[in-house]
């Protein structure tokens, strides 16, 4: 997607607060992947494929607004140990919630093509995350209540 | 106060040049009801919309629609997105009420649906993806906030087009 008009700064803002959101969860997916096997492995494999690619076209939308895309970290702090396929799946899913808490950032900027950038983006995240917890959620983003 | 204001008024009725009776004859721009702004119709389109769609479930689930357990859970769903939408409305008095709808009553459902036929998984997934679609294209011409909930909500019905596939 290319964004030629100037969004402001809480646009840029959004955009860089997605794109630190896209590295962590390309780094979780490294770490979960390790413990997963089979469909679960493949599924993850084809997930952190998609944030990889989601990171590439926000790093394009920030560069075409002349700012510098934040860089990724060499090593993110994990919300808790992953040993096994049931934490790696759990592992995935925080990712997902926080990558879809990132797009919702978005939906609040005042270009409406952002707007709507960000909401499918959160549909992807919010099917993923589905996928790991195993049961959807009525508010994804929000806060439940 | 209130009472020599009161008092005073056909006297000052003939300083301007009026008898009491035109103060009853002209516009009275206190009297009517605001219109409502753009922001608000389209919440209550999103509204109708989220009660069409507990319509549809209800219909579903009454109708012997499997997995009913599944479709139990997404219905749960779509009515914590009414509760949430009915409490950003915010409606003058008179501008009609902002409380919901009564549901339809489990056997006015289930009659309708056999008149209809029964709601198949498939008609639920159109409705999920039309309902996200509707709510992104809306999304763009209201307030952040109101804006978020929208886009919440269709990643929601995204999910649910997935658990019913």
């Amino acid at each position: 997607m290319t964004v030629g008009a100037v969004t402001g700064p809480s646009g840029l803002a959004a955009l860089q607060a997605a794109l630190a959101a896209e590295n962590a969860a390309i780094f979780g997916y490294g770490v979960a992947g390790a413990h997963l096997s089979g469909t679960r492995k493949t599924a993850a494999e084809q997930d952190w494929t998609g944030h990889n690619e989601a990171r590439d076209t926000l790093t394009a939308m920030i560069s075409a607004l002349g700012a510098t895309p934040v860089a990724a970290q060499a090593f993110y702090r994990l919300p808790f140990a992953v040993t096994n396929a049931t934490s790696a799946a759990k592992l995935a899913a925080y990712l997902e919630d926080g990558v879809t808490r990132a797009y919702l950032g978005l939906v609040a900027v005042s270009d409406p093509r952002l707007r709507t950038f960000g909401a499918l983006a959160m549909q992807s995240s919010a099917e993923r995350a589905a996928f790991w917890r195993g049961s959807t959620q009525a508010f994804p983003g929000l806060e439940a209540s | 106060m209130l009472a020599a204001s009161a008092a005073a008024l056909p006297a000052l009725l003939a300083i301007a040049g009026c008898r009491s009776s035109d103060a009853f004859a002209g516009p009275d721009p206190l009297a009517g009801r605001p219109a409502l702004s753009p922001d608000v119709i389209t919440l209550q389109e999103a509204i109708k919309a989220e009660r069409a769609m507990i319509a549809l479930y209800q219909a579903a689930v009454n109708g012997g629609t499997r997995p009913a357990r599944t479709l139990e859970g997404l219905l749960a769903e779509h009515r914590q997105h009414l509760s949430r939408l009915q409490a950003r409305l915010v409606l003058p008095p008179g501008s009609g009420s902002a409380s919901p709808s009564p549901s339809p009553s489990p056997s006015s459902s289930s009659s309708s649906s056999r008149a209809r036929g029964r709601v198949t998984i498939a008609q639920l997934r159109a409705a999920e993806r039309a309902s996200a679609t509707d709510l992104v294209r809306r999304l763009v011409s209201v307030p952040p906030a109101l804006a978020q909930l929208f886009a919440s909500i269709a990643a929601s019905d995204a999910t649910h087009v997935v658990a019913l596939a």
